[in-house]
């Protein structure tokens, strides 16, 4: 039976060029995934700082996040007197910025409203950490 | 991706090249032999070095752009070897110099970034400009232009002691030079080009001396037109030239102008040249020039027809019936024997790169390097769908290499070329 012999290498090479393409795809998607700057749905991955001073600071945000705290041991330093040692987290997951509030005395506010626990933000949003606001972009 | 799995997936796509050599010595009866060997190696080293020149002096370069494109370059090799040993024998070597030339490009732009590339744009564009005309260049010279199948796009030089002259199209590396300048004129330029100067109906106008470009763009691609009889390139460096004024100015005016003027042009062509004229009706009725213009063509819509869903089987169909099956008519060979599905791969392939490129375009911070990305990505892309356009007859074909796919060593190195160009612009954009 060549001839069955000849269709079965044939698909066979076939699934090895689409194997390939699937790995591709695959790593295209672990690379966005761990792209700090890469957005999706028009999410935010960019939080800018505006300090008191009129100064402001652009953090791409990365998937495994950033503390914010007034602790130099946080991933991001903020120098205000209301603000916890260790204040709130902002991470990215599935293409979503969400912030988690670590216990702060004086609580993070997402446009306003206290947050307790974590909830998502959108692009345009504001996060207040003590008297400092980031927004989301 | 990491490097890692960069580097897996490069040599997964030598391994690709190396089995579907395989397969057509089997299908010879032959089994494995040193064909498969040395096809895996050449595809190994010269992605390999590449990829080590990335690390080195490109660190933070995307690494998507070389396995997509050892990808493509191995199911282009397997039918060209599947076609004509020889030739394939000829492409390992222009790999080989395509790799060196890659790594030779990231290596001059080590330190200073393609950035170095704005200062030396008038001596680019000189130089592609040089490029595009040398094969006007009379026989009787040393180094002068060859005429094939009716295309003066060929240069010969004949060394002495060399009993085959060494031969190369200037064309693709012009194109390239021709590119870089285009992206760095317009950094310049975009803003004052864009402003609105007048409005006639529902066009905004640019002042009258920024359209002076177009002119150019369209006269350049109309000199290839008429003293090289080169249709393929000609649509290309007009394409390029209205892609790239619209990617930098954001005006719809000039694609609409642009394509006024292609077809003004075309027309004009179609009642001056007869291989114009030629090629449109092989177009139109294909199977009523069976026997002179539109052979080529029905011989591709067979092949195509035949491979059906999965192909023929690499090594079983019949692709050497086509002509010019291992250059330009590549993808019918590739849609004959790997059918539907391997056509399938190969656009992908294609929509991969074409996406990876302007990604980096649109990630890099500047003008300059913003439109050099999507230029470079316009060429690739642009010439795949001229082609592929042509063999799938959508359109009628004009004579260009398949990137990465097509048998031809100035092609390849020109593409490895804008490769390591997009690879550098994209480790720049995120210093």
């Amino acid at each position: 039976m060549p001839a069955l012999f000849f269709n079965i290498i044939k698909l066979l090479f076939l699934a090895l060029l689409f194997l390939f393409l699937f790995q591709v795809a695959r790593s295209i998607k672990a690379h966005i995934g761990s792209n700090p700057g890469a957005r999706s749905d028009g999410f935010a991955a960019e939080a800018v700082l505006l300090s008191g001073s009129g100064d402001s600071e652009r953090i791409r945000l990365r998937q495994q996040g950033h503390v914010f705290g007034r602790s130099p041991e946080a991933d991001i330093t903020i120098d205000d007197p209301y603000a916890s040692e260790f204040h709130a987290r902002l991470g990215v997951q599935d293409g979503k910025v969400s912030v988690h509030d670590l216990g702060s005395t004086n609580g993070t506010y997402v446009n306003g409203r206290r947050v307790t626990g974590s909830r998502t933000v959108v692009r345009g949003d504001t996060v207040q950490i003590g008297k400092t606001i980031l927004e989301v972009r | 991706m990491t490097r890692r799995a960069e580097a897996g997936l490069i040599a997964a796509a030598a391994l690709v090249a190396a089995v579907g050599v395989g397969i057509v010595e089997f299908t010879r009866g032959n089994w494995l032999n040193a064909q498969v060997v040395v096809t895996f190696a050449v595809f190994a080293i010269t992605f390999g070095a590449v990829q080590v020149a990335v690390r080195l002096w490109a660190p933070g370069g995307s690494s998507l752009l070389l396995p997509t494109a050892a990808f493509l370059t191995a199911i282009g090799f397997i039918e060209i070897y599947r076609i004509d040993g020889d030739l394939a024998a000829v492409q390992r070597w222009s790999l080989l110099i395509a790799g060196g030339a890659a790594v030779g490009v990231l290596w001059v732009l080590r330190t200073s970034g393609v950035a170095v590339l704005r200062r030396y744009r008038y001596v680019l564009l000189a130089v592609g400009v040089g490029f595009l005309l040398l094969p006007l260049l009379p026989d009787a010279w040393p180094i002068h232009g060859a005429t094939v199948n009716g295309s003066r796009l060929w240069v010969r030089i004949d060394l002495p002691g060399l009993d085959r002259a060494l031969s190369f199209q200037p064309g693709e590396i012009a194109k390239v030079l021709i590119t870089i300048f285009l992206a760095s004129y317009l950094a310049e330029r975009a803003e004052a080009m864009s402003t609105v100067h007048r409005k006639i109906g529902p066009f905004k106008l640019p002042e009258p001396r920024h359209l002076f470009p177009v002119f150019i763009a369209a006269g350049a691609a109309f000199a290839v037109l008429t003293y090289q009889r080169d249709l393929g390139a000609s649509l290309l460096l007009f394409g390029l030239f209205v892609a790239m004024l619209y990617i930098a100015t954001g005006r719809s005016f000039y694609v609409i102008s642009g394509g006024f003027i292609a077809i003004g042009a075309g027309l004009v062509a179609y009642g001056a040249f007869d291989h114009v004229q030629r090629r449109i009706e092989a177009w139109l009725d294909p199977f009523g020039h069976f026997s002179d213009a539109g052979y080529q063509t029905v011989q591709a819509l067979f092949a195509m027809g035949s491979g059906a869903l999965t192909g023929s089987g690499i090594g079983l169909g019949r692709p050497d019936l086509i002509p010019a099956a291992t250059t330009d008519f590549i993808f019918a060979a590739v849609a004959e024997e790997m059918g539907l599905a391997g056509s399938f791969a190969v656009l992908a392939g294609f929509a991969l790169l074409v996406a990876a490129g302007f990604g980096i375009a649109i990630r890099s911070r500047d003008r300059f390097r913003k439109y050099l990305a999507s230029g470079l990505t316009v060429v690739i892309g642009l010439q795949a769908f001229i082609i592929l356009a042509g063999v799938l007859r959508i359109m009628p074909i004009t004579g260009i290499t398949l990137p990465f796919m097509s048998y031809g060593g100035s092609s390849l190195v020109a593409n490895m070329v804008i490769l390591a160009l997009l690879l550098k612009v994209s480790d720049e954009e995120r210093v």
